[in-house]
């Protein structure tokens, strides 16, 4: 890490210091959308039925007279939540996996990256989609789907890392000194596997993002009233003709959060990136 | 030869793991299907009788066998929401999905191979930049979203191309042999045909293709700038060769292969993601049956479609690998 302190280093140009921005700005939303929004987001008012946006309801009202607003911010919960759910349980399982292959070696690693590589292939989202329906629709079933479907991603990156760092002369040294395996993984490979793992967290954000928002809008992940963005798409779908603010903000959201995460992500791998660097 | 038998036995292994993956899929369903099989007035002998007749009394491996037996003589098992054989549903299915990735799969090409090679060679220009920012907005764009908004702006506001559907209404008696409408139209001498159902295809291939293109032309571009920066470019240059020859006839041809790896797998990944197309577009296909078997809860049909994704998808990842080995004569010294 260049600087401990200086956390935002990594930015440079105006946009994107917008899309580090527009990063903090949804993490923040996710964890308060459900305290700072207008109305209640499940509230239905069929006096106020596909209002357009007005200064009470800035993005207007759906089909059932909920405020958009509302449920785009406590979406944020729910689509936002749900992919770092997913990122940070596949990280666990990827890097358990990849470091237990690197350390191990031999035939145990070539299986293991065998498997890694046949999963990585298949589809992910039909993947996901046969193990949704197999669990039954929810959102539930979708975050499950989508670790079951993405952990080989991890488990390859921190196991070609692993190996990197295990050729290193100070893991040598620590050969030389009866360094424990425990000690060697937490204090040797972890923190110089640290910089490549967030440059994947941050672009594996929009992928998964974009899954779940999909699973949910074909029905088998969050299911309707709940305000997660890919089911507002759905829901919204009917009246788009006359009442385009119902699908458009979701979208936008989703469009515009992972829009972000990948300048970010791309950000942090120009100026972290150690493989970009020996170029 | 030695790379030939290789890479056959790694497609069959995948094909083995995919089986077993969709083998236990079918066996995460809630409830006891003897009991879901024999309906709700079944008495118990009926429902011992059914368990040992559907090879539920036998161990797992061996239930797994008997899997593996059934999908040999493509028996896939019967849908509950068509009440047909799953194996005619997906022939059925399938070549509309096929011919809506295919040209789904020339968008790309033709956006992602010109756009990298002409952005790799005029790095960090304006139009560079402005090519990657369209990558970058492609590549957040929800597949679903775009084609709602595309739908809705360019078929419904503006009326330039059809909503939905695969034909014309005037054409609705049309049938083909082979459920390729691009294909058939050719064959039959029915150019209108074609160019009815290329116009029905445009949105719902454009919409499918920008994730897909998005991601290719990052890669393209990557690839062909470490291509440019290799000695044999300068040496083209030294000796005075024209620009347009170094991209096309040096660049291009030794930096293309690694980017056709990933477009190999991006039609496995594009016929999984019709999913999110053809439903919104009214389009028959494995994606929209997915869909609905989905909403049935027909995990038998859902997991047909898991298996037969796969497959197509290791069939093109393997067409891929053979097409770079025979062009690429490297690769045979390698290997």
């Amino acid at each position: 890490m260049k600087s401990f302190f200086n956390l935002t280093f990594f930015v440079k140009s105006p946009f994107e210091k917008l899309a580090l921005g527009i990063v903090f700005f949804i993490i923040l939303i996710s964890f308060l959308g459900d305290f700072i929004v207008p109305y209640d987001p499940t509230q239905i008012d069929f006096r106020g039925k596909l209002q357009p946006p007005s200064l009470e309801h800035p993005l207007g009202q759906d089909g059932a007279g909920r405020d958009v607003l509302s449920r785009v911010l406590s979406g944020a919960r729910l689509t936002v939540l749900s992919t770092f759910t997913v990122i940070f349980v596949v990280l666990v399982i990827g890097c358990t996996i990849g470091i237990f292959s690197a350390f191990a070696g031999g035939w145990i690693d070539n299986i293991l990256m065998r498997i890694a590589d046949i999963w990585l292939g298949f589809p992910p989202l039909i993947l996901a989609l046969g193990f949704a329906a197999a669990l039954g629709a929810s959102l539930e079933a979708a975050i499950w789907a989508l670790i079951f479907s993405w952990w080989p991603n991890y488990a390859r990156l921190s196991r070609m890392i692993t190996l990197d760092i295990l050729s290193k002369p100070f893991i040598a040294g620590a050969e030389v000194l009866g360094v424990p395996l425990w000690r060697k993984v937490t204090f040797y490979v972890l923190p110089n596997a640290f910089d490549v793992l967030i440059i994947q967290v941050a672009l594996g954000v929009s992928a998964v993002m974009l899954s779940i928002s999909g699973l949910s809008f074909i029905g088998v992940g969050a299911q309707i009233p709940a305000p997660e963005w890919g089911s507002m798409i759905a829901d919204g779908r009917a009246h788009m003709s006359t009442a385009w603010w119902v699908v458009v903000f979701p979208g936008l959201a989703i469009f515009f959060s992972a829009l972000s995460f990948n300048v970010v992500g791309d950000a942090l791998r120009r100026e972290l990136d150690p493989l970009l660097r020996r170029v | 030869m030695h790379y030939f038998f290789q890479r056959f036995v790694f497609s069959l292994l995948s094909l083995f793991i995919l089986t077993l993956i969709t083998f236990l899929l079918s066996q995460v369903v809630p409830g006891d299907p003897a009991i879901v099989a024999a309906g709700p007035n079944a008495g118990a002998e009926k429902i011992e009788l059914l368990r040992s007749e559907m090879g539920l009394d036998k161990p797992l491996t061996q239930q797994f066998l008997i899997y593996l037996e059934k999908l040999a003589q493509g028996d896939l098992g019967k849908s509950w929401f068509t009440h047909q054989p799953i194996l005619e549903d997906l022939i059925r299915e399938l070549p509309p999905s096929l011919e809506l990735v295919i040209i789904a799969m020339i968008i790309n090409l033709m956006i992602s191979l010109p756009l990298g090679l002409c952005s790799a060679r005029y790095n960090d220009t304006k139009f560079d930049s402005s090519v990657r920012l369209f990558a970058m907005i492609g590549a957040g764009l929800p597949i679903f979203w775009t084609a709602l908004i595309l739908q809705n702006v360019i078929g419904g506001e503006l009326q330039l191309l059809p909503i939905a559907g695969r034909l014309s209404f005037e054409y609705r008696t049309f049938e083909g042999y082979t459920g390729f409408f691009l294909l058939d139209g050719l064959i039959l001498g029915r150019l209108d045909v074609f160019f009815d159902a290329l116009k029905h295809l445009i949105l719902p291939a454009f919409s499918l293709s920008l994730l897909f293109t998005a991601v290719g032309l990052r890669i393209t571009r990557t690839a062909m700038i470490s291509e440019f920066q290799k000695d044999y470019v300068l040496l083209a240059r030294t000796k005075a060769a024209s620009e347009p020859r170094i991209m096309f006839k040096h660049v291009f041809p030794n930096g293309a292969p690694p980017s056709l790896t990933v477009f190999g797998m991006q039609f496995g990944w594009m016929l999984g993601a019709t999913v999110l197309v053809e439903e919104i577009y009214g389009r028959p296909g494995i994606g929209r049956y997915a869909v609905k078997a989905v909403t049935q809860s027909d995990i038998h049909a859902v997991v047909a479609v898991v298996l037969v994704v796969g497959i197509v998808f290791l069939l093109a990842n393997l067409v891929v690998d053979l097409l770079l080995y025979l062009l690429n004569p490297r690769g045979r010294v390698d290997k």
